[in-house]
Protein backbone atom coordinates (compact mmCIF):
# COMPACT_ATOMS: atom_id res chain seq x y z
CA UNK A 1 0.00 0.00 0.00
CA UNK A 2 1.41 3.39 -0.94
CA UNK A 3 0.45 6.94 -0.07
CA UNK A 4 -1.97 8.57 -2.44
CA UNK A 5 -1.38 11.74 -4.39
CA UNK A 6 -4.95 11.51 -5.66
CA UNK A 7 -7.38 9.79 -3.33
CA UNK A 8 -11.05 8.96 -3.49
CA UNK A 9 -12.91 12.07 -4.57
CA UNK A 10 -9.96 14.12 -3.39
CA UNK A 11 -11.86 15.04 -0.21
CA UNK A 12 -10.94 18.37 1.29
CA UNK A 13 -9.84 18.96 4.84
CA UNK A 14 -12.40 20.88 6.90
CA UNK A 15 -13.02 21.50 10.57
CA UNK A 16 -13.51 17.77 11.10
CA UNK A 17 -9.86 17.14 10.43
CA UNK A 18 -7.49 15.51 8.00
CA UNK A 19 -8.28 12.65 5.67
CA UNK A 20 -5.94 9.71 5.42
CA UNK A 21 -5.54 8.69 1.79
CA UNK A 22 -4.29 5.40 0.40
CA UNK A 23 -3.92 3.83 -2.98
CA UNK A 24 -4.38 0.07 -2.93
CA UNK A 25 -3.48 -2.44 -5.59
CA UNK A 26 -6.35 -4.41 -7.04
CA UNK A 27 -5.51 -7.34 -4.82
CA UNK A 28 -7.87 -8.83 -2.25
CA UNK A 29 -4.84 -9.40 -0.05
CA UNK A 30 -4.78 -5.65 0.61
CA UNK A 31 -8.28 -5.66 2.09
CA UNK A 32 -7.47 -7.10 5.50
CA UNK A 33 -4.54 -4.77 6.22
CA UNK A 34 -6.53 -1.70 5.21
CA UNK A 35 -9.48 -2.75 7.34
CA UNK A 36 -7.15 -3.32 10.27
CA UNK A 37 -5.83 0.23 10.02
CA UNK A 38 -9.26 1.82 9.94
CA UNK A 39 -10.82 -0.41 12.59
CA UNK A 40 -7.86 0.28 14.87
CA UNK A 41 -8.72 3.97 14.68
CA UNK A 42 -12.33 3.21 15.63
CA UNK A 43 -11.25 1.21 18.66
CA UNK A 44 -8.82 3.94 19.68
CA UNK A 45 -11.72 6.39 19.59
CA UNK A 46 -13.89 4.14 21.75
CA UNK A 47 -16.42 2.93 19.16
CA UNK A 48 -18.23 -0.15 20.44
CA UNK A 49 -17.95 -3.63 18.96
CA UNK A 50 -21.23 -3.41 17.05
CA UNK A 51 -20.13 -0.18 15.38
CA UNK A 52 -16.73 -1.65 14.52
CA UNK A 53 -18.45 -4.70 13.07
CA UNK A 54 -20.76 -2.55 10.95
CA UNK A 55 -17.94 -0.43 9.55
CA UNK A 56 -15.83 -3.52 8.87
CA UNK A 57 -18.66 -5.12 6.91
CA UNK A 58 -19.44 -2.02 4.85
CA UNK A 59 -15.78 -1.22 4.22
CA UNK A 60 -15.03 -4.77 3.09
CA UNK A 61 -18.01 -4.74 0.74
CA UNK A 62 -16.89 -1.43 -0.74
CA UNK A 63 -13.29 -2.56 -1.25
CA UNK A 64 -14.29 -5.88 -2.79
CA UNK A 65 -16.81 -4.20 -5.09
CA UNK A 66 -14.13 -1.74 -6.22
CA UNK A 67 -11.61 -4.49 -7.01
CA UNK A 68 -14.06 -7.04 -8.41
CA UNK A 69 -16.78 -5.11 -10.19
CA UNK A 70 -15.08 -1.74 -10.62
CA UNK A 71 -11.58 -2.71 -11.67
CA UNK A 72 -12.47 -6.20 -12.86
CA UNK A 73 -9.47 -7.54 -10.93
CA UNK A 74 -7.20 -5.73 -13.40
CA UNK A 75 -3.83 -5.58 -11.60
CA UNK A 76 -2.95 -2.44 -13.55
CA UNK A 77 -5.77 -0.52 -11.87
CA UNK A 78 -5.84 0.85 -8.33
CA UNK A 79 -8.39 1.46 -5.61
CA UNK A 80 -8.34 4.87 -3.95
CA UNK A 81 -9.35 5.02 -0.31
CA UNK A 82 -9.82 8.02 1.94
CA UNK A 83 -10.99 7.93 5.54
CA UNK A 84 -11.15 9.94 8.70
CA UNK A 85 -12.32 8.91 12.12
CA UNK A 86 -13.38 11.36 14.79
CA UNK A 87 -15.12 10.72 18.10
CA UNK A 88 -18.39 11.67 16.39
CA UNK A 89 -18.26 9.94 13.01
CA UNK A 90 -16.45 7.67 10.61
CA UNK A 91 -16.18 8.74 6.97
CA UNK A 92 -14.89 6.43 4.25
CA UNK A 93 -14.60 6.89 0.52
CA UNK A 94 -13.63 4.14 -1.89
CA UNK A 95 -13.08 4.79 -5.59
CA UNK A 96 -12.10 2.46 -8.41
CA UNK A 97 -10.72 3.17 -11.86
CA UNK A 98 -13.39 1.30 -13.77
CA UNK A 99 -16.18 2.58 -15.93
CA UNK A 100 -18.66 3.02 -13.12
CA UNK A 101 -22.24 1.80 -12.85
CA UNK A 102 -25.73 2.93 -11.97
CA UNK A 103 -26.56 1.78 -8.43
CA UNK A 104 -30.30 1.88 -9.13
CA UNK A 105 -29.95 -0.89 -11.69
CA UNK A 106 -28.70 -3.43 -9.15
CA UNK A 107 -31.51 -5.90 -8.39
CA UNK A 108 -32.84 -5.91 -4.84
CA UNK A 109 -31.23 -9.04 -3.34
CA UNK A 110 -33.92 -9.32 -0.67
CA UNK A 111 -36.69 -9.98 -3.18
CA UNK A 112 -37.87 -13.58 -3.17
CA UNK A 113 -36.77 -14.13 -6.76
CA UNK A 114 -33.23 -13.00 -5.94
CA UNK A 115 -32.63 -14.83 -2.67
CA UNK A 116 -30.80 -17.67 -4.42
CA UNK A 117 -28.41 -15.36 -6.25
CA UNK A 118 -24.93 -15.81 -4.78
CA UNK A 119 -23.91 -12.21 -5.57
CA UNK A 120 -25.33 -8.70 -5.36
CA UNK A 121 -25.63 -8.05 -1.61
CA UNK A 122 -22.71 -5.68 -1.10
CA UNK A 123 -24.45 -2.38 -1.74
CA UNK A 124 -27.47 -3.38 0.29
CA UNK A 125 -25.25 -4.32 3.25
CA UNK A 126 -23.39 -1.01 3.00
CA UNK A 127 -26.68 0.87 3.08
CA UNK A 128 -27.98 -1.14 6.03
CA UNK A 129 -24.87 -0.97 8.19
CA UNK A 130 -23.80 2.63 7.55
CA UNK A 131 -25.86 5.74 8.26
CA UNK A 132 -25.16 7.48 4.95
CA UNK A 133 -24.14 5.92 1.64
CA UNK A 134 -23.88 7.79 -1.65
CA UNK A 135 -22.29 7.21 -5.03
CA UNK A 136 -20.57 9.60 -7.40
CA UNK A 137 -22.47 10.42 -10.59
CA UNK A 138 -20.32 7.97 -12.55
CA UNK A 139 -20.82 5.32 -9.89
CA UNK A 140 -17.15 4.52 -9.40
CA UNK A 141 -16.88 6.07 -5.94
CA UNK A 142 -18.86 5.31 -2.81
CA UNK A 143 -18.94 7.60 0.23
CA UNK A 144 -20.07 6.22 3.56
CA UNK A 145 -20.65 7.74 6.99
CA UNK A 146 -21.26 6.07 10.32
CA UNK A 147 -22.29 8.27 13.23
CA UNK A 148 -21.27 7.45 16.77
CA UNK B 1 -10.63 -18.50 9.78
CA UNK B 2 -10.39 -22.17 10.67
CA UNK B 3 -12.69 -24.83 9.31
CA UNK B 4 -13.30 -28.09 11.14
CA UNK B 5 -15.42 -30.87 9.72
CA UNK B 6 -16.85 -33.93 11.37
CA UNK B 7 -19.35 -36.60 10.52
CA UNK B 8 -22.54 -36.98 12.57
CA UNK B 9 -24.34 -40.00 11.15
CA UNK B 10 -25.27 -39.12 7.58
CA UNK B 11 -24.60 -35.46 8.18
CA UNK B 12 -21.44 -33.46 7.61
CA UNK B 13 -20.94 -30.74 10.20
CA UNK B 14 -18.73 -27.90 8.99
CA UNK B 15 -17.66 -25.56 11.78
CA UNK B 16 -16.38 -22.12 10.80
CA UNK B 17 -14.25 -20.40 13.41
CA UNK B 18 -13.22 -16.77 13.13
CA UNK B 19 -13.89 -14.42 10.26
CA UNK B 20 -15.46 -15.61 7.02
CA UNK B 21 -14.10 -12.62 5.11
CA UNK B 22 -13.27 -12.33 1.43
CA UNK B 23 -9.82 -13.77 1.96
CA UNK B 24 -11.31 -16.85 3.62
CA UNK B 25 -13.93 -17.50 0.95
CA UNK B 26 -11.71 -19.80 -1.10
CA UNK B 27 -11.16 -22.11 1.86
CA UNK B 28 -14.84 -22.06 2.67
CA UNK B 29 -15.71 -22.82 -0.96
CA UNK B 30 -13.29 -25.71 -1.00
CA UNK B 31 -14.67 -27.18 2.23
CA UNK B 32 -18.34 -26.88 1.35
CA UNK B 33 -18.36 -27.50 -2.38
CA UNK B 34 -15.73 -30.19 -1.93
CA UNK B 35 -18.02 -31.96 0.49
CA UNK B 36 -20.95 -31.78 -1.92
CA UNK B 37 -18.84 -32.95 -4.84
CA UNK B 38 -17.67 -35.86 -2.71
CA UNK B 39 -21.28 -36.88 -2.16
CA UNK B 40 -21.78 -35.27 1.26
CA UNK B 41 -25.06 -33.54 0.51
CA UNK B 42 -26.43 -33.33 4.04
CA UNK B 43 -24.55 -30.46 5.63
CA UNK B 44 -24.91 -28.45 8.80
CA UNK B 45 -22.81 -25.31 8.86
CA UNK B 46 -21.93 -24.49 12.47
CA UNK B 47 -21.60 -20.70 12.84
CA UNK B 48 -21.38 -20.58 16.64
CA UNK B 49 -17.78 -19.38 16.54
CA UNK B 50 -18.03 -17.30 13.36
CA UNK B 51 -17.48 -13.65 14.28
CA UNK B 52 -17.82 -12.10 10.80
CA UNK B 53 -19.23 -12.98 7.42
CA UNK B 54 -19.08 -10.96 4.20
CA UNK B 55 -21.31 -11.15 1.16
CA UNK B 56 -18.73 -13.20 -0.71
CA UNK B 57 -18.84 -15.90 1.98
CA UNK B 58 -22.64 -15.71 2.01
CA UNK B 59 -22.46 -16.40 -1.71
CA UNK B 60 -20.41 -19.52 -1.03
CA UNK B 61 -23.05 -20.74 1.45
CA UNK B 62 -25.77 -20.12 -1.12
CA UNK B 63 -23.88 -21.91 -3.89
CA UNK B 64 -23.23 -24.92 -1.65
CA UNK B 65 -26.87 -24.90 -0.52
CA UNK B 66 -28.09 -24.95 -4.13
CA UNK B 67 -25.70 -27.72 -5.13
CA UNK B 68 -26.65 -29.84 -2.11
CA UNK B 69 -30.34 -29.25 -2.74
CA UNK B 70 -29.87 -30.13 -6.40
CA UNK B 71 -28.57 -33.50 -5.33
CA UNK B 72 -31.44 -34.11 -2.96
CA UNK B 73 -29.62 -32.90 0.13
CA UNK B 74 -29.55 -29.76 2.23
CA UNK B 75 -27.32 -27.20 3.90
CA UNK B 76 -28.63 -25.85 7.18
CA UNK B 77 -27.10 -23.14 9.38
CA UNK B 78 -26.67 -23.50 13.12
CA UNK B 79 -25.74 -21.28 16.01
CA UNK B 80 -25.24 -17.86 14.48
CA UNK B 81 -24.58 -15.17 17.06
CA UNK B 82 -26.46 -11.88 17.22
CA UNK B 83 -24.44 -10.10 14.54
CA UNK B 84 -24.60 -12.95 12.03
CA UNK B 85 -28.28 -13.43 12.76
CA UNK B 86 -28.79 -9.76 12.00
CA UNK B 87 -27.04 -10.17 8.65
CA UNK B 88 -29.20 -13.19 7.84
CA UNK B 89 -32.32 -11.21 8.67
CA UNK B 90 -31.18 -8.11 6.83
CA UNK B 91 -30.46 -10.08 3.68
CA UNK B 92 -33.56 -12.24 4.24
CA UNK B 93 -31.36 -15.28 3.83
CA UNK B 94 -33.05 -16.62 6.94
CA UNK B 95 -35.90 -17.29 4.50
CA UNK B 96 -33.65 -19.35 2.26
CA UNK B 97 -31.73 -21.32 4.88
CA UNK B 98 -33.08 -23.29 7.78
CA UNK B 99 -31.38 -21.60 10.74
CA UNK B 100 -31.16 -23.53 14.01
CA UNK B 101 -30.06 -22.12 17.36
CA UNK B 102 -27.26 -24.69 17.61
CA UNK B 103 -25.83 -27.73 15.87
CA UNK B 104 -27.51 -30.13 18.28
CA UNK B 105 -30.92 -28.71 17.39
CA UNK B 106 -30.15 -28.98 13.69
CA UNK B 107 -29.07 -32.60 13.97
CA UNK B 108 -32.02 -33.49 16.17
CA UNK B 109 -34.43 -32.04 13.62
CA UNK B 110 -33.13 -34.19 10.77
Amino acid sequence: MRSARVAAGNPQTDDRGEWTKKVLPTDLGAVRETEREVLGLLRDQGYDDDQVFAVRLAFEEALVNAMKHGNGFDPNLSVHVAYRVTPERVEIRVADEGGGFTPGTVPDPTQDENLERPCGRGIMLMRCYMDEVSFSPRGNEVSMVKHR
Amino acid sequence: MDIETRQEGPCRVVSIRGSADVNASASLREALLGAVEAGQTQIVCDLADTDFICSDALGVLITAYLKARGRGGFLHLAGPGARLSDILQTTRLNRLFHVYPDTGSALAAL
